[in-house]
């Protein structure tokens, strides 16, 4: 019984005793979240425009977030070191294109696949010859990212909000608003699109495969900085930032690998679930740390009723 | 170029490259060290890893070696993974006099392969805790303290020196959910059961460790009275910044002496003040490190990217950590009478260590580590350690020497080095090696 209870009644009766409380997991939850959604769409992207699931994504956070904060310490102006970074990211996208993808065009996904690591591999030590392993700070202040907290008390309690917190959370919904619209209202966005959708009718009609894979690399690059920045503000810039790129793999089982709102809604769903997760029963009954496979078993029971995820498309191939 | 010619010049290499060993091994120690400069732990290995080395080149620059004899000190990169970690020791482990696995997890790996080998292992300050029972574990040293003496004067000095204080206290232990982060728990749950407090296990997964949010949320819920850390990389960092957004009084969290980096501490600032973590070397300015940047600092042999970074607590750690090798490798000279020791010799050097607060003088340490004595039953030394507090900008010394009660920790050490072997059968023991 004291089982069942625990499980079933403990949890809920907590949520209302402490409302503040659970506000405050909430607002975690959802902060998490976003920061899962903005890692999934750098794959999201890519993978819908040439179906290669990158490896590299999460080196690429870590890469565009040294290159900012190195640059910055060489004496650049915080906005100015941005601006060398998207260019930095820009020449790895055609490097990657050129040297990477265009000979390898037209062979099985699972070479593209390996050849995603192949660049993983090369990041890790370039980036490490270049910059150094040792742990960075942020470049928090200088680019202006206010980092006070603001309190509310609701219900006689406290939430604590971080301003840099929120500051992540309105970069990426702007981030995930302007590839919304880039997607769907411009000829290149129409044309990634198109790629995904069918790659030898797009071909057929002219749309360039390779300016195509430039670009969402290097999109794929803008959205490696913008987490870089936010996870980086929020623990430093080091090589560990590489780890968080694993978080996205349930997002991805969840939302579907072609669904850029399927990152999004899977990202927030899994930062949320797991949290609450974790606090009202990981933690008591489990002995915590259940984050860590909390949200690839979510993935996975939806995996047993949609396999292509819950936002994916369900591929039918007639032989 | 003939066939022909390809062959002479193949086989020329080959010779030239076999004397070359030859003469290497003939006129050096060989004293490899499993580093991580790479991934995730990287940040607090480089700065430890910076000081062994440093040591070593000093050692080889203003003496010539230890007894006349080089050492050749040799790096193999592991990433912090215990896979690595193994493929490292294989492959250093030739002639090696020595294997330093930096991590409890691929210490324990390479545990059993060096009773084979006849390799010692120095692991100092980490590792598995019973290593200190030398009876059962001849081949491994963990000097000057171990995980557990830690976890006691930690307790010892919450308590203020009063165990029974801590009756009725809640003691949480933010913990990396890894070898290395278990390896206090079953002193703290014995601990607890003895005197009465409750003890708050909370494991940070290594993805979790720069968010840390679900932690410390739980920390905010049980509000304990103290944290305890048991971190190590990037989870330092990220463990602090939450504790300061969540408000948790930073004067009632310590942390092990790897928790206790300047480099995690300095993006925090005056905000983490009064942050403590124990330490088994107290930072300052000893005449060591003025031969160090004298000899290889300032000759710019040094892997530091800035000389200012000699007076941080980590780098000098692992200046510490390479002198206990170079009195192992002394003692084991002075006992066998030659230069050019191997790895049975030095394991007996190891095992006899006196280093006493007049040998710390003459060494140029006179206080940057305690006096350290191993023998048989004692592959730890046991030496204690001091309290560190940050005070926004470094760490200072907050208290006198700590000492680890033996008369506790003893006991449960012999337990668990007797399951070990017990669980490992057959385990071989001293094998025959003879005490003294």
């Amino acid at each position: 019984m004291d089982a069942l209870y625990l499980m079933f009644v403990d949890p809920f009766v907590q949520m209302a005793d402490a409302p503040d409380f659970f506000l405050q997991v909430l607002w975690e939850g959802l902060v998490s979240g976003v920061l899962y959604a903005l890692i999934a769409l750098g794959f999201v992207l890519i993978f819908k425009s040439s179906r290669i699931f990158n490896f590299a994504q999460g080196i690429m956070v870590v890469f565009a977030a040294l290159t900012l904060v190195g640059l910055y310490e060489m004496g650049l102006p915080a906005w100015v070191s941005v601006g060398v970074t998207l260019l930095v990211m820009y020449g790895l996208a055609m490097c990657v294109e050129r040297v990477v993808l265009r000979p390898l065009v037209g062979q099985p996904d699972i070479i593209l696949f390996m050849a995603s690591i192949g660049v993983t591999m090369f990041l890790i030590g370039f980036g490490e010859f270049v910059f150094g392993g040792e742990n960075k700070v942020m470049i928090t202040e200088a680019l202006g990212i206010p980092t006070g907290a603001i309190e509310l008390n609701p219900f006689d309690g406290f939430v604590l909000i971080e301003e840099k917190d929120l500051t992540a959370v309105i970069m990426a919904v702007l981030l995930v608003l302007g590839l919304l619209l880039f997607l769907n209202k411009t000829a290149m966005g129409r044309a990634i699109r198109a790629l995904g959708d069918d790659p030898q009718a797009a071909l057929s009609v002219g749309i360039s495969l390779s300016q195509i894979w430039v670009l969402v690399w290097f999109i794929a690059g803008v959205i490696a900085l913008a987490t870089g920045i936010v996870w980086g503000a929020r623990a430093g810039v080091s090589f560990a930032l590489e780890v968080i790129a694993y978080k996205a793999l349930p997002v991805l089982m969840l939302g579907g690998l072609e669904s850029v709102a399927g990152a999004i809604i899977g990202g927030i769903a899994i930062g949320l679930l797991e949290k609450i997760f974790e606090i009202y029963w990981g933690q008591p009954l489990l002995g915590g740390n259940t984050e860590t496979w909390f949200a690839f078993i979510l993935a996975l029971v939806v995996l047993l009723f949609r396999p292509q995820g819950l936002f994916g498309e369900r591929i039918i191939e007639r032989v | 170029m003939g066939l022909k010619g390809i062959l002479k010049l193949a086989a020329a290499t080959s010779l030239v490259c076999s004397l070359g060993v030859v003469a290497a091994s003939a006129a050096s120690l060989y004293v490899p060290n499993l580093t991580y400069r790479t991934g995730p732990f990287a940040a607090t290995g480089i700065p430890i890893m910076n000081g062994q080395r440093d040591y070593v080149e000093m050692i080889n620059a203003r003496d010539g070696g230890v007894g006349g004899i080089e050492l050749e000190f040799d790096e193999c990169e592991t990433g912090y993974n215990t896979n690595k970690g193994v493929e490292c020791y294989e492959k250093t482990k030739g002639n090696a006099i020595v294997t330093q696995p930096w991590s409890t997890g691929i210490t324990l790996q390479v545990l059993p392969r060096t009773n084979v080998d006849r390799i010692p292992i120095l692991a100092p300050g980490y590792g598995f805790s019973p290593m200190s029972e030398g009876n059962t574990f001849a081949w491994a040293f963990n000097p000057p303290v171990s995980y557990w003496d830690g976890a006691y004067m930690i307790l010892e000095y919450i308590s203020g020196g009063d165990m029974s204080s801590l009756k009725g206290k809640e003691i949480a232990l933010l913990h990396l959910d890894h070898p290395f982060g278990k390896e206090p728990i079953p002193l703290f749950e014995k601990m607890a059961a003895a005197h009465g407090f409750k003890f708050l296990k909370i494991p940070v997964g290594l993805k979790e460790m720069q968010n840390q949010s679900a932690q410390w949320l739980q920390i905010r819920r049980e509000r304990p009275d103290h944290v305890i850390m048991w971190g190590w990389g990037a989870m330092n960092a990220g463990a602090l910044t939450e504790a300061v957004k969540t408000r948790f009084p930073l004067d009632k969290m310590i942390g092990v002496w790897w928790s206790g980096s300047d480099d995690d501490l300095l993006p925090l600032g005056g905000k983490a003040k009064g942050y403590k973590s124990i330490s088994w070397n107290a930072p300052g300015d000893y005449a060591v490190m003025k031969d160090i940047r004298k000899h290889v600092v300032d000759q710019g042999n040094s892997l530091l990217k800035s000389s200012a970074d000699m007076d941080k607590v980590f780098y000098q750690r692992g200046v510490v950590i390479s002198a206990i090798l170079v009195e192992g490798i002394r003692t084991a000279q002075a006992k066998y009478g030659k230069a050019n020791i191997g790895p049975e010799e030095l394991r007996w050097g190891l095992e006899n260590l006196d280093i006493t607060a007049e040998r710390l003088k003459e060494m140029g340490m006179d206080g940057m580590f305690a006096p350290l004595k191993t023998s048989c039953d004692n592959h730890t030394g046991h030496a204690g350690a001091w309290m560190l507090e940050w005070d926004g900008e470094r760490f200072v010394q907050v208290s006198d020497l700590l000492k680890p009660n033996r008369e506790v920790i003893k006991p449960l050490e012999a337990e668990k080095a007797a399951e070990y072997a017990r669980n490992n059968a057959p385990w071989p023991g001293r094998d025959g090696l003879a005490c003294n």
